[in-house]
Order: structure tokens, then sequence, then C-alpha cells
């Protein structure tokens, strides 16, 4: 029952993942021009919404964000991609939830990932194979 | 092991750029869909050209990886006032960039 | 070379660094991304610790140096103005590296957008984060954030004023939205109480912040000084934050 359980936190935090529109919206006939609009809207182009002042603090990086970095870019010097189809298409793609929610080079990694399975370069299986074998080698140490 | 690919500047070029330093352009305000480099914040509003730039490939096709076509690019100059009404200060302004395709020309 | 030796980056011979915690989600990614990229050969081992070597050496000093030149070399400033990219290569910043055609993201199309004492620039990328990296190297966390991408367009003024910097109504503050192909760099005016000093004194004063826009070089003013979210696993001699000095958080 632990399995559910977790199934259930899970989906209940997917939920309010959602972009909140507070009007139910799971079964729409229609969408009208407004919200359609809206829901075509890129989540990158955020300039002159509301916000409030916050701290604006450095951030030492990450080893795994500057391998991040290096990854993305190597891959647009060897012609695999280009930083336009990254930062303003895959990053988009991910979503309001993702792209609002996920650290900066957390963006720029998924991205990569989709973008190697789209392209295919690497399949899906050979990914999550990798991933899984990946944790299982430092969960070892 | 693929070669290293330099950008792809060899295009022909975009010809005669079709607006100068000083022209008042409208960005116009296309449909939304899958991708824009144009922001909501700056489509219908009227601003100044405040440099020439460059010639590049048109950002929709190159956000889906087709190149060839070279457009001119601009720097758009804009009162703050024009961009948001409730703006408090006369004098300042913002600059973005715009390709070509996506200013129209304003009259007088 | 050791700074490529990261966790998966096939140095069996280079052990990670002991795990105080468990690996994070985004650190796997990260390293099965890289490995199968190697492995299917579409970059070599090679060819990302070259360009780690490369983004592990730029930062800020290299514009601090050229604003420093231009405040004391009238000719120097009106070729900058001219052909930005060009006047970076007499200080030995090369925007064609480290790939020969520069990096993917940054292009060639540096432009300096020269303060004067009725006209403040100030940059931001409400797209994403375009910054000159060349020049000023990796951008900083708060400039990526979309607080400060959101507000900076429609309330510039609020937004400088919580970086202390509080500007007249009869300057003009400009706004210079990053969205394409340029990349943008502030010059600064000079300073009163600087006559006299070298290029060498005059750089210490001009800060990565003061190249953006959201503060204004002074005599005795040498640090950004910003709170610090430290990593849980920092690159190894991490020096990004060029001579900015932090405030600890805790």
């Amino acid at each position: 029952m632990a399995a559910r359980k977790e199934l259930l936190q899970q989906q209940e935090l997917i939920g309010s993942l959602q972009p909140a529109l507070h009007v139910p919206q799971n079964w729409n006939y229609e969408v009208d021009g407004p919200l359609f609009k809206a829901y075509m809207h890129t989540p990158h182009d955020v300039g002159g919404q509301f916000d409030a002042p916050a701290l604006y603090e450095e951030k030492e990086e990450e080893q795994w964000e500057l391998n991040t970095y290096v990854t993305c870019e190597v891959l647009g010097w060897r012609g695999i991609w280009n930083s336009e189809e990254r930062r303003r298409r895959a990053d988009n793609d991910l979503g309001y939830a993702l792209y609002l929610g996920l650290p900066y080079y957390g963006r720029w990694i998924l991205a990569a990932a989709r973008m190697l399975v789209d392209k295919n370069h690497i399949s899906l299986t050979e990914l999550i194979e990798k991933i899984a074998e990946v944790k299982a080698r430092y969960a070892k140490k | 092991m693929p070669r290293s690919k330099p950008p792809e500047k060899s295009q022909p070029s975009a010809g005669k750029a079709r607006f100068k330093v000083g022209d008042r352009v409208r960005v116009r305000d296309l449909p939304n869909l899958f991708y824009s480099r144009t922001q909501m914040y700056v489509r219908g509003i009227v601003g100044t050209i405040a440099a020439c730039t460059y010639q590049d490939v048109i950002p929709e096709d190159e956000a889906f990886n087709r190149d060839g076509r070279l457009e001119q690019y601009y720097i758009v100059r804009f009162r703050q006032k024009d961009l948001w009404p409730e703006y408090p200060f006369d004098n300042d302004t913002l600059q973005t960039e715009s390709p070509e395709r996506w200013l129209e020309p304003v009259d007088g | 070379m050791s700074h490529a030796h990261t966790p998966g980056n096939g140095g069996a011979d280079h052990p990670a660094a002991p795990m105080v915690e468990e690996i994070t989600d985004f650190e796997v990614l990260e390293i099965a991304v890289r490995e199968l990229a190697i492995e299917h050969g579409l970059f070599t081992a090679e060819d990302h610790r070259r360009f780690t070597e490369w983004a592990e050496s730029i930062g800020p000093a290299a514009g601090s140096r050229l604003v420093a030149k231009a405040w004391t070399d009238p000719a120097f400033k009106a070729r900058l103005l001219e052909d930005a990219v060009k006047a970076c290569k007499e200080i030995g910043i090369d925007w064609a590296e480290p790939t020969g055609f520069g990096t993917p993201s940054d292009y060639m199309n540096l432009r300096v957008l020269e303060d004067t004492p009725t006209l403040h620039h100030v940059i931001v990328c409400t797209l994403c984060s375009c910054y000159p990296r060349p020049l000023l190297g990796m951008s900083p966390e708060w400039y990526r954030t979309t607080n400060y991408r959101r507000r900076l367009v429609r309330w510039p003024r609020q937004v400088l004023a919580e970086f202390g910097l509080i500007l007249p109504p009869e300057v003009e503050v400009r706004v210079e939205d990053s969205n394409q192909k340029c990349r943008f760099m502030v010059l600064p005016v000079r300073p009163e109480g600087t006559e006299n000093w070298t290029e060498e004194q005059l750089a210490e004063i001009v800060t990565r912040d003061c190249m953006i826009g959201v503060a204004l070089p002074r005599p005795g003013r040498t640090a950004d000084v910003h709170p610090m979210h430290k990593a849980r696993r920092p690159v190894k001699g991490q020096a990004h934050s060029g001579e900015a000095a932090h405030e600890s958080k805790k």
C-alpha cells in the first residue's frame, strides 16, 4: 500500500504544478479566443508580468550545471542543434509548470535529452537504461 | 564524427534594408504558435529604428533548424510611456531587436 | 585538465568526490546525456574538455579592462563604439573562441552602450538570459530569474533602486532587452575623483554590475555585494564571480 500512497502524493503534487487558471478545465469542448491565445503564449515571454521585489542573490555554480552548459554548447558546436532550438523552443516546450519550476540548467539538460531522442540520435530506451545505470553506479559508492 | 559546423553565413543577401535609422515602425502582432522571439509587450506598439544591425536567419526558421533565408535585423527604440500607459517618467526608453518581417512602416 | 573529471566523465582513475549527499536527478541526467552523446560520437570528451577550459577562463575582468581603456584612450573608445568585437581583440578577447566561429550561443555582434550624464543603460534578456559571455563570463543567477526579466522592462527604476541605484528623473533610463543576436555591455560614465588614475586602478571599480547597468562605478566601490547561495557540489576552483565579493547567506 506504500506504493499507492506515494502515487497519490505524486498525483497531488503534479496537480498542484498545473497552471493555475482556477477554473475547471478538464473537459473543454470549446476554447474561446483569449483562452486560446493564453494557451499559445510561450512561457519564456515574461517581460512586464507582475512580480514582487525579490532578493537578487548570486549562486555558486554546481559542477553539473557547468557540465550541462558545456554539453549543450558542444552539441551546438558539432551541429547537432542550434541555440535557438534549445533556449527559445525546447525550453518552452517543457510547458509552464516545468519552465517556471525547474532550475535554470535543469531546463537545459532536459531540453538536450529531449532533442537527442526527437532527432533520433539516441533512443528513449537507451536513455532510460542509461539513467538507471548511472543511478545504480553512484548508489553503490 | 560530425564535422564542426560553422554558422551558415554564406546565404544570399537579404537585399537592401527596408528601414533606416529614424524611421517609425510598428511591431506586428502575428499569431503565437509554438515559438516566438517577438515579445508580447512590444506587439502593436510604434517605435523608432535606432540601428540597422546585421542580416541573419529568420527566427521562426532557425528555431526549427531551417536555414537559408536571411533578413535584416534592427534595434527599435520605444518610449516607455507608449509601452506602459501608467509609466511615470516621460524621458525613459526601451530598446529591443526585431527582424524586418515583424515590422511595418508607420506613415508620417 | 582535472576540472573536467567529474562523475562519469570517463575518468575511472579520478574517482568522484566523496558523496555527502545522494546524487541528484539533474546530476544523473547530466551524466547520462553527456556519456550517451560521447558514446554515439556526437562530440568527443576532448571537445567537452576544451569548451570547459574556455568556459572557466572567461570572467568580468576582461570587460573591466575594456572600460578602463575606453576611459583613458578616446581613439580606442571610438573604435569600441564602432566595432566592439574588433576592439575586444585589442585587449586579447577573441569572440571567435573557442571554436573558431565563436560559441554557439553568444554570436559575434557585441554592441557597447555608452552612458552619458543624462542617459543610463541597463540590460536584460526577457526571453531567456542572453549575456556577453566572452567578455563578462557567465551571467549572474539573478539576471536569469523570471523576476528580474519580468520587472526590469516595466519598472526599471524600482528594480535599480533595489540594487541601490537611484537615478534622478532627468536622467533617461534606457532598458536594452537583448532578445536576438546582439550582445550588449554598458560603458559607464567615468566617475569624478579618478583623475590621473591608471588603467589598472580604473578597472578595479568597473565591476560586473556596472557593465550590466545595475550599479555605477565610484572610487572605493570595487565589488558587487550580493548574498551568495552556496552550491552542493560546486565547480572546483570556481572563479565565476570574478572579483566580486559575496556575503554568505548564513
